[in-house]
């Protein structure tokens, strides 16, 4: 047996009895295998090699947390709460567009964040009961919040395992807007017409009203949706015209939006919302802190080469079969683990066969879909939760918006020769 | 940029105070951890180390 996969399946068998026997975090069985990995190619415990793991995504870091500050100011003061009843009123004599920006609300703070779990707790928690209330079974609304939140995870702008992915080859991330944008809203949009649509007949709008906070919007106005306004220039004004606009990064531009929404809705402490931003953000930021370190001692080791040799052995074949199932299969463990461990070979298997960037940005979509297996299934068992069920009728609910998702994602892999166009 | 390498540098100060914070408040060990591995990095990276 070569001593390379030897290595590998040290450090995932030891990754997975820390986590799944031991009921370790994500992040320590991470560290623990990637110790075990180093021991096993005879590296010792390469202290240096750890660190440098450490370092390799703090700027992602830095997006992650400005971003969740960012989510729970908006949240604090009001904007998510005036968003859902400005839409439920406006559009609730059409159903399905109604339906669409409901989803929308539940993916967006997935997308500032790349969190499925942030979506849920946040947006999710809000638009459940709207959801509920028009009449759409707990089962569906659930697999509803658990779908959007993981189409939230993998959109534009905060893609984490995009940006692990991107990281694993030295890539920048940058030029993926355009493909995540392409395969997250038609799954999104078919996902929740899919579900919920047949039951948006004749809908009553003082019933809905119950259970929307309508005070906010009126009291603050327009004004409450500053920071997000103010989110979206600053983030196209950097893209579009660079040379004009001063460059002032994303975790910059969050805090500064952030600090904006103190100020234009319900009065909050600030303080008070950061710890509890940051409360939520420290396992998912831990979790990249193990990412990056399994990663470095698997490309110490060899181990990743390993992978990139044995996969372009497979053939193209069952290549796609592998990224089809084993990718999001691997979720159930970690979703940013498929894709630092999964989806940085097949990307380098890909490499030749389209646009890279098209490529790397659908892996990191199927690697986002693995946030819905169980038993883990982060945003799954949360959405079961809000709706107050268990898992699994939830999940019966997400299996076909799954299989679009997989079949829509293969398509554009199969094509993304043809896709170039969108990463410019 | 000269002016925004320090502004960073205070974001790092700050989310560094919120994650400490958070670290003493709560008494479960392995949150600890987890907030003591997200330490290291942006310590080295506040003292330029990294």
């Amino acid at each position: 047996m070569d001593i390379e996969l030897l290595v590998l399946l040290a450090m995932l068998g030891v990754f997975l009895i820390g986590n799944l026997l031991l009921k370790l975090p994500v992040s320590l069985s991470m560290i623990l295998g990637a110790v075990a990995g180093a021991l096993v190619a005879g590296e010792g415990v390469p202290i240096r090699h750890l660190f440098e793991g450490c370092f390799t995504y703090v700027d992602t870091i830095l997006i992650i947390s400005t971003a969740m500050l960012f989510m729970t100011a908006i949240q604090r003061s009001g904007a998510l709460e005036a968003l859902n009843a400005l839409i439920v009123t406006k559009f609730y004599k059409v159903p399905a567009l109604m339906l669409i920006l409901l989803m929308f609300i539940v993916m967006f703070p997935g997308m500032i964040t790349g969190s499925s779990t942030a979506a849920v707790l946040s947006a999710g928690a809000i638009v459940a009961p709207i959801l509920l209330k028009i009449g759409i079974p707990k089962a569906r609304a659930g697999a509803i919040l658990a779908v959007g939140a993981i189409m939230g995870m993998a959109a534009p702008p905060v893609n984490i395992p995009a940006m692990l992915i991107a990281g694993g080859v030295d890539m920048p991330y940058i030029g993926f807007e355009g493909p995540l944008f392409l395969i997250t809203i038609p799954c999104a949009i078919f996902t929740v017409l899919f579900l919920g649509l047949k039951y948006c007949k004749n809908l009553d709008i003082e019933e809905l009203k119950k259970d929307l906070d309508m005070e906010v919007g009126k009291k603050y106005g327009f004004k409450l949706y500053i920071p997000i306004l103010l989110l979206v220039v600053l983030l196209v004004l950097t893209r579009a015209v660079p040379k004009i606009m001063p460059q002032l990064g994303t975790p910059l531009i969050f805090l500064l939006c952030a600090v904006v929404a103190v100020f234009t809705g319900r009065r909050f402490n600030a303080w008070e919302g950061g710890l509890e931003a940051m409360d939520t953000t420290i396992p998912v930021l831990a979790k990249l802190m193990g990412v990056g370190m399994f990663i470095q001692i698997l490309t110490l080791t060899g181990a990743r080469g390993y992978i990139v040799v044995s996969c372009l052995g497979w053939g193209l074949v069952a290549l796609y079969i592998a990224i089809c199932t084993i990718m999001p299969g691997f979720g159930a463990v970690s979703s940013y683990g498929a894709a630092s461990v999964m989806g940085v070979p097949f990307l380098l298997v890909l490499l030749d066969t389209g646009d890279q960037i098209t490529i790397a940005a659908l892996l990191s979509f199927i690697c986002c879909l693995g946030d819905l297996m169980p038993p883990t299934a982060l945003a799954g068992n949360y959405a079961a939760q809000i709706v107050g069920l268990k898992y699994k009728p939830v999940l019966k609910h997400c299996v076909i918006p799954f299989l679009v998702c997989i079949a829509l994602a293969v398509i554009y892999l199969l094509n993304s020769k043809y896709m170039g166009f969108l990463t410019r | 940029m000269l002016f925004l390498k320090y502004v960073y540098l205070a974001i790092v100060a700050l989310l560094l105070a919120l994650i400490l914070t958070n670290m003493f408040k709560k008494d479960k060990f392995l949150y600890q951890l987890d907030a003591a591995l997200v330490i290291i990095p942006l310590i080295l990276r506040l003292l330029l180390i990294k």
